[in-house]
This record gives C-alpha cells, sequence and structure tokens, in this order.
C-alpha cells in the first residue's frame, strides 16, 4: 500500500504544478455550465436540455472525460521521458503503478463534481429555482462513480498505448463522441433509431439515470423515470467499467516488459 | 567473484539482431564499461540485465539470482541512472530523492542527506527538476539510482552531452562509488572507458568483438592507444 500511496502522492503533486488540470479539469465543467444557463436565459428558458436539473449529469459525467484526457497525457508523458521505465527495474509492480494514477484520477473526478455540483447550487440561487437534496446528491455522485471509473481506467489505457502526440488527439476524439452520444447538449430522442445504439453505450444510460435522479425532463417535457431504459442502461456501464479496468492492468503489465 | 554472467544471450528483433551470443563476466566491485558504437546492442543489454526488456535466449545470473525466474530479487539490488532524462520533472530535487527512497523503504532522511553530500545538490534542492541545468539532472540521475544503495549500478552514457568540467566532476564521484558498488557503464567517449573502467567489453552489431582491460586490448590488436584498438576492432569486424 505504501508504494501506491507513494506513487499517488507524486501523481497528484505532478498534475497539481501543471496548469492544465484548472483549467480542463476543474475550469472547463464550470465554464460550460455557466455557458449553458445564459444560453438558456436568453432562449427564454425554453430548452429543457439546457434547465440545472437537465444539465448538472450531463456535465459531471461529461467532466469525467477531461480526467481520462488529464491521465492519458500524464501516462503518455511519463513513458517518453523514461520515467516509467526507471521505475519498472524497481520493485514497484504494475498494480503499484496502475492504482497510484487511479486514486489520483478518483480524487480530480470527485473534485470536479463538487465543483459542478456547487456551481449548479449557486446558480439556482441565483435563477431562483429548486437544486436537488443533499440525498438527491449523494445518489448522484454514487451513480456516476462507475463513469469516472470507466474514465479512469480509459485514460490509463489510452497512455499506455499511445504516445503524448498521439493520446490527445484519440481523447478529444472520444471526449466529441460522448458529447453527442451521451445526450449531453442535444437530445438523444430526436436521434431516430440512433438512440438505440446510444443506449448499447454507457454515456446515455449514465446521463439519463442522473437525470432521474434529478426529476429532469427530457426534450418532450417528460419526466425521467427509472424505467427500461435505465435498468438495461446499467449493462453497458459495468461491461465498460470492468472490461477498461481489466485491459488497462493487463496491458500496462505488458507495457512493462516492451520493448517500445 | 563474479556478479554478473552473461552466458550467450541473443537478442532479437524481427528484422534485427540487437545481440549475438553475446558472452561476459562481471567482477564484484569492478568498473566494468560497454561500449560500441550507435546501435552496438550496450543500452539493450543494460536494459535485460535490468529487466526493462526480454532476451531471446540465453542466461543471465545477476549475484546468484537466475533473471528468468528471480528478477524481483534482482530488482531489489540494482540501480539504474538511464540515457535518457529519467526523473519526476515537476517534483523538486528533494522531493524526486523522498519519492525514490519510499520504494525501497530506505531510511529516507539519512540516505537523501548523504546522496546531497556526495553529488552536491544542497544548492538546487528546492528548485523543480525541469528548471536543472543538463549536469545537475545527471547528477540527480545517478543520486536517484543509488537510493536503494544497490550492489550493482548501472549508467546508461552517465556523461552524455555533458561539458568537460561537468564530466569530468562526475567522473570522480563514479569513482568514489566504486568502494560500496559494481558498476556498469556504456559510454560512447573512449577517454571515459580508459579513465573510470577496469575492464572494458567492446560491441558491434550486437557481437562481442573484444574484453578484457584496457592494456590487455591494447596488446591483443598490437596498438599503441586505446582509441587505435578499437578502430582496429571495428574496421577488421567490417572486414
Amino acid at each position: 500500500m505504501n508504494k501506491i500511496l507513494n506513487f499517488s502522492k507524486r501523481n497528484l503533486k505532478e498534475i497539481l504544478r501543471d496548469p492544465i488540470i484548472y483549467i480542463f479539469c476543474l475550469g472547463f465543467p464550470l465554464v460550460m455550465f455557466i455557458l449553458f444557463q445564459i444560453i438558456n436565459k436568453y432562449t427564454g428558458g425554453n430548452t429543457p436540455m439546457f434547465e440545472i436539473d437537465s444539465l448538472l449529469p450531463a456535465i459531471i459525467m461529461f467532466s469525467f472525460t477531461f480526467v481520462m484526457l488529464t491521465l492519458a497525457l500524464m501516462v503518455s508523458k511519463d513513458r517518453q521521458t523514461f520515467f516509467l521505465k526507471r521505475l519498472y527495474s524497481s520493485p514497484m509492480k504494475s498494480y503499484h503503478f496502475i492504482l497510484g494514477y487511479f486514486f489520483v484520477g478518483l480524487i480530480i473526478g470527485i473534485s470536479q463534481t463538487i465543483i459542478c455540483i456547487v456551481s449548479g447550487f449557486v446558480i439556482s440561487l441565483i435563477s431562483n429555482v429548486s437544486f436537488i437534496s443533499f440525498a438527491e446528491i449523494i445518489l448522484l455522485i454514487i451513480t456516476q462513480l462507475p463513469m469516472l471509473i470507466t474514465n479512469v481506467f480509459l485514460g490509463i489505457l489510452i497512455g499506455t498505448l499511445f504516445n503524448d502526440k498521439t493520446a490527445p488527439g484519440i481523447c478529444s476524439a472520444f471526449i466529441s463522441l460522448v458529447g453527442i452520444l451521451g445526450g449531453c447538449w442535444m437530445p438523444v430522442e430526436a436521434m431516430g433509431k440512433f438512440e438505440l445504439f446510444c443506449r448499447f453505450l454507457p454515456f446515455y444510460p449514465s446521463v439519463y439515470i442522473g437525470r432521474v435522479i434529478t426529476s429532469a425532463q427530457n426534450s418532450l417535457g417528460i419526466t425521467y423515470a427509472f424505467d427500461r431504459i435505465a435498468i438495461l442502461g446499467l449493462i453497458p456501464i459495468a461491461l465498460f467499467m470492468i472490461a477498461n479496468i481489466i485491459l488497462s492492468f493487463i496491458l500496462f503489465k505488458k507495457n512493462m516488459i516492451s520493448d517500445k | 567473484m563474479n556478479i554478473i554472467t552473461i552466458d550467450n544471450v541473443c537478442k532479437n528483433y524481427k528484422k534485427k539482431k540487437a545481440l549475438d551470443n553475446v558472452c561476459l563476466e562481471i567482477k564484484q566491485g569492478e568498473i566494468f564499461g560497454l561500449l560500441g558504437v550507435n546501435g552496438a546492442g550496450k543500452t539493450t543489454l543494460i536494459k535485460i540485465l535490468c529487466g526493462l526488456s526480454k532476451k531471446s535466449s540465453g542466461t543471465i545470473v545477476i549475484n546468484n539470482f537466475d533473471l528468468d525466474n528471480e528478477i524481483d530479487k534482482i530488482k531489489e539490488i540494482i540501480g539504474i541512472s538511464p540515457q535518457e532524462t529519467s526523473v519526476a520533472n515537476n517534483l523538486t530535487v528533494k522531493e524526486n530523492l523522498e519519492f525514490f527512497a519510499h520504494i525501497y523503504h530506505k531510511n529516507v532522511l539519512e540516505i537523501i542527506k548523504e546522496l546531497v553530500d556526495i553529488f552536491d545538490l544542497n544548492e538546487v534542492l528546492n528548485q523543480r527538476a525541469k528548471t536543472l541545468s543538463g549536469g545537475y539532472k545527471r547528477r540527480l540521475s545517478i543520486a536517484i539510482a543509488l537510493i536503494s544503495k544497490p550492489k550493482i549500478l548501472f549508467l546508461d552514457e552517465p556523461t552524455l552531452g555533458l561539458d568537460v568540467f561537468s564530466r569530468r566532476e562526475l567522473w570522480q564521484i563514479i569513482k568514489k562509488l566504486q568502494k560500496s558498488t559494481t558498476i556498469v557503464l556504456t559510454s560512447h567517449y573512449l577517454e571515459e572507458i580508459e579513465n573510470l573502467c577496469d575492464r572494458v567489453a567492446i560491441l558491434s552489431k550486437g557481437e562481442l568483438l573484444k574484453k578484457g582491460t584496457i592494456e590487455e586490448i591494447k596488446q591483443s590488436t598490437k596498438t599503441d592507444t586505446f582509441e587505435d584498438a578499437f578502430i582496429k576492432l571495428l574496421k577488421d569486424e567490417n572486414e
């Protein structure tokens, strides 16, 4: 455990001393929240997707993709600078490294979530609309944890497989896809049969479940309910999380004795 | 006593043989040099010895531990300073040393103080690693390699890119380290090998051309200088 915590401490220091974390991980979701609120105001408040209760779960889930980007950059940079190669010759094992990166990802993700929730709360006070209860906040955080874990391990995976020039591009493409396929900014219901495809991925179900907790309404004005979409959505969420965890451990270990 | 025994080690990539039946013995307490031009196989051999790359065939025994089956025990007794920058750039010198010290559960404060004195890092202790000059980065890198008080220290091109003053300073430090640890170093610089090494192995295109002391190599090639001996060996190999 000492080695894991030691490595986590190093990773946390590295990240906190890099301004990118403040811009992308902590600042960007906050900016998006405010931006969509402004858009909603200027459209006369007629866009249910941009109401706080709908936006909050979407931004939380979407913000985790920036955690993925941060970790992918960190892992790929550590590989490029041969810092990791040096550590591979030490008594540290593959799980020390992975969990060392994971705990830092978890800290950033939870910090982001708290920032999003506090932002939502402040905006709701300003806009004089009701906000979710404390119990709903806790439930929202818990239900979004699997997506956080998925993104953390996906970041480790991308950083393991790609160099620091390629990893950001791949992450950027993924971030764009998540925004669309997760129904974050545009209603998935309006995509026709494509909605079915979105249900097989974990992003839309995760946002959907979040909106059930916040009692948000979809574009048709119908309140989200814990229906078949939400229940079946737990399957891709769980499968993606497990697959990313397993792949990360396997490929990172393989990379440790790779000649690349 | 041999602390490292390398027996018929080969390393093959898809189209290339990086090491071809290399046989070496490295004695405890000596400074052993691996000399060769780019692509000779020096760094490949070092990486295999440190468990960073797998050999294709052959056997390696380090401090009586078999590399294939007891790599974890070997990792406890080796230290490596790679050719490339391999420190945590956003951490200070002190934080870097603390981080590596905690991996080995060593008496952190004591070992750091000792290394800071040896490598004269007091002035830069609270400076971030990425702001260090090349010379200080090298010193930090070698200091980190010594954190675990290794029995064997691998230095891959330790003075590459350094000015002549920094290089000479590092040579002094490396010579002092010989008292407590066996050192295997790779280098392009003949002068460095001559100044530091007790024995040398000359590699070319993955093959071992010659091994022995500088004098033995000069005598066997019937040359007056080590440089001439090195060039002659390479020329003969190409013919």
